[in-house]
């Protein structure tokens, strides 16, 4: 901030010194020509950034505004002093080349610290997580609790943290429950539950009830911290189309030299000298190929910054275009489209055996397993507040099921352990859940069937909008799955895929997507760890609820640190528009230049309507581009739901 | 406290040079080392693209500072290194 404090007071003094040199000219004080001039050379000279960074580009053979300025506003103030002239009496004519001089280093000055607040605003995304962060922690030392900077906390300790204050470090809560808003790194608004066991994110805000967070990692190694970086490194990283602008500002150069010697000569000979010269310094500034060069690096910045604010890191421009073309869409099924972890989703009964007597035999038999069935079963029975005991003995056969005994009762859980017949209903049961690719698990005490739990992964709550709202923008998806065909159709048809690949092993997922590549740009979705390869050899990799798992980060193309698939659309939609936007720019810059400067070639602008004419150009190709750090893809408001 | 500055020269090809360009990214730049913990002042020079650091050297060590700024894409090239304190 001090620095565009700074700026504007430069901008306001070079101001002041033009105005008071062009005052003094017009006045009968003495030596007033000899003032007027030294106020107006003052002004002239403060100016200085401009000709610093005119004569640094030309020491780097670039092709910048700055050096056109510097060059012409040399020009006129050797033409000012040395011209007969100009320098003759004290009339406002005679002081022309000055002042010219002076109000055209104000304008480009004024213009420069207007481009680079706008630009600075670009980083508001950036700044406004960063910001996120507490600097101080609270924690419990020698029983007592003390409050501490941020980098004196120790890995290990306990941070104490009140509701509404926000999370200082990365951890795993051992006391207290509460709901804690991690939009700052997921982009998700509705708070995530936080119990002991589960891990909390710097920078994000407890919500109403105390917490006691062991600390894991702390300053510039937690998530935030590494995010903020990962969009830093994202925004500094080229998109291909800045080379297509980059090769015009090459030509800037031979071009502008070639047209300002034909416009001085051509004047030179038809109108005399000092036209000729007031020409050649009006093409000269009127010429912008910064309008060119900023365009795009601006509205990579502005589009990273507004997909971080979204949950979404991109990384770098190339994506950008990337996502532009995606043509279809890959989801992985297990933990991407679904939730991932198995549920209870049925119980089915039989004879006079309650739901709740079924789910408690078949806990007590499962309670030391570690199968995913036996988890939801288990989980099923904690919801139900059931307090399971040991079972007396147990014996899991993998691929089978589980023998087991609870005093003198005898458990069998899974068809192929109970060997007597099931009743007609089971059966059509069995068959029913199977085919909707659910899984059965039979129950029986002492060798009757007292119940089937019916266990399912379930699907995402917003799988099918996001599904839905690609289908609009005109992309198709596709389902790759390990799973049986059976599961893969009834999910598939559940959330609305185009099609989908079962039974897949992880190398023939690459595979798949080697297929759909021909003819398509493919967007690949998945976890980023178990499903890396796929992701690497697809198009555009994303990797969901990335947060906290730094190889997903590192793995994808796009990481989106919720849950939220939707998101998917909002980066293809944004990209879209940020393409066509810096697209856009580069051909308005391109017009814009040859339209202005085939005016001043022809002598209708004067020095000074040219840098205004130049200074809008460029400052509204910046404020175009800034401007996507706001802009919401239009598509997101269509669809509801 | 063990205060040491660092002179040092950033550079990068993908810049045009023209001051919009430069502000920004040495505005990036300031932030991106600004950030790092134990860095307690910063300046860029966007014009020279001269660097110049002072840093706590028992909370830093400079080839991370050094890492992080090659990372945002620049070759550094380190001009001067003094103890101040």
């Amino acid at each position: 901030m001090r620095e565009h404090v700074k700026g504007v007071i430069l901008v306001i003094l070079l101001g002041l010194f033009a105005l008071a040199g062009a005052l003094t000219s017009g006045t009968q004080v003495a030596y007033a020509h000899e003032i007027s001039i030294a106020l107006t050379l003052i002004a002239v000279a403060l100016g200085y950034r401009i000709y610093l960074h005119g004569i640094r580009s030309l020491l780097h053979g670039n092709v910048t505004a700055q050096l056109f300025a510097t060059i012409a506003i040399f020009i006129s103030v050797v033409a000012g002093l040395v011209l007969p002239s100009a320098s003759a009496t004290g009339t406002a004519e005679a002081v022309g080349y000055l002042t010219a001089a002076a109000i055209v280093a104000f304008i480009i000055l004024a213009g420069m610290t207007l481009e680079g607040y706008i630009i600075h605003r670009t980083r508001g995304a950036l700044e406004k997580l960063i910001n996120m962060t507490p600097t101080t922690a609270r924690i419990r030392r020698d029983g007592t609790e003390v409050e501490i900077p941020i980098d004196e906390v120790k890995i290990g300790e306990i941070v104490l943290v009140k509701p509404g204050d926000k999370i200082p470090v990365d951890g795993t809560v051992i006391f207290g429950h509460s709901t804690v808003n991690q939009a700052t790194i997921t982009g998700e608004s509705i708070p995530a539950e936080k119990t002991v066991g589960d891990r909390t994110f710097a920078g994000t805000l407890n919500e109403h009830g105390a917490l006691e967070i062991k600390v894991e990692k702390i300053a510039e190694d937690t998530t935030l911290a590494h995010l903020i970086q990962l969009v830093e490194e994202a925004q500094e990283k080229k998109a291909p189309i800045q080379n297509v602008a980059d090769r015009f500002t090459t030509y800037f150069l031979p071009i502008m030299a070639v047209l300002a010697s034909v416009v001085f000569a051509a004047s030179y000979f038809t109108l005399g000298f000092e036209v000729a010269l007031a020409r050649t310094v009006t093409v000269l500034l009127v010429a912008c190929p910064c309008a060119l060069s900023i365009a795009v690096p601006v509205a990579v910045a502005g589009t990273i910054g507004n997909a971080s604010m979204n949950g979404i890191i991109i990384k770098g421009g190339t994506h950008i275009e990337k996502l532009k073309d995606v043509t279809l869409v890959a989801f992985d099924k297990t933990g991407t489209l679904t939730i991932g972890e198995p549920k209870v989703v049925e119980i089915k009964t039989f004879g006079n055996y309650s739901e709740a007597d079924t789910i408690k035999y078949a806990a007590i038999a499962e309670k030391f397993s570690e199968h995913p069935l036996s988890k939801a079963i288990i989980a099923k029975a904690t919801e139900m507040s059931m307090k399971i005991p040991d079972p007396t003995d147990f014996k899991t056969i993998p691929g089978h099921g589980v023998d087991a005994h609870y005093g003198n009762k005898h458990i069998l859980i899974g068809r192929k352990m109970i060997e007597t017949e099931l009743s007609e209903e089971a059966n059509q049961l069995m068959s029913r859940v199977e085919s909707e690719g659910k899984t059965a698990v039979p129950v029986a005490l002492d060798k009757n069937v007292i119940g089937i739990v019916i266990v399912a992964d379930t699907v995402r709550e917003n799988s099918s909008e996001a599904i839905q709202r690609l289908k609009s923008l005109g992309i198709k998806t596709v389902m790759l799955t390990g799973d049986n065909v059976r599961t893969a159709k009834s999910i598939a048809e559940q959330i609305g895929v185009d099609e989908y690949h079962a039974e897949l092993l992880p190398e023939q997922k690459v595979a798949v997507i080697g297929e759909l590549k021909k003819g398509n740009v493919v967007a690949m979705v998945g976890d980023g760890v178990n499903d890396a390869p796929a992701l690497a050899n697809s198009d555009v990799g994303f990797a969901m609820g990335a947060a906290g798992s730094d190889v997903a980060i590192e793995t994808a193309d796009v990481a989106l640190l919720g849950d939220d698939l939707t998101k998917v659309e909002y980066a293809i939609s944004l990209s879209r528009k940020a393409f066509n936007r810096m697209k856009g720019n580069i051909v308005y810059a391109f017009i814009w230049n040859i339209v202005a400067l085939s005016l001043a070639a022809f002598g209708i602008l004067n020095p000074v309507l040219a840098v205004v004419l130049a200074e809008a150009g460029c400052i509204s190709v910046v404020i175009n581009s800034a401007l996507l750090l706001l802009s919401k893809p239009k598509s997101l408001a269509k669809i509801k739901g | 406290m063990n205060i040491e500055k660092v002179i040092l020269n950033a550079s990068k090809t993908d810049c045009t040079g023209c001051s919009t360009c430069a502000d920004f990214k040495a505005d990036n730049l300031r932030h991106a080392i600004a950030r790092l913990n134990g860095v307690s002042k910063v300046k860029v020079d966007e014009i020279t693209g001269k660097v110049t650091i002072e840093y706590d050297t028992q909370k830093i060590i400079l080839s991370k500072i050094t890492e992080r700024i090659e990372k945002l894409g620049y070759q550094v090239e380190i001009l001067s290194r003094e103890e101040i304190q």
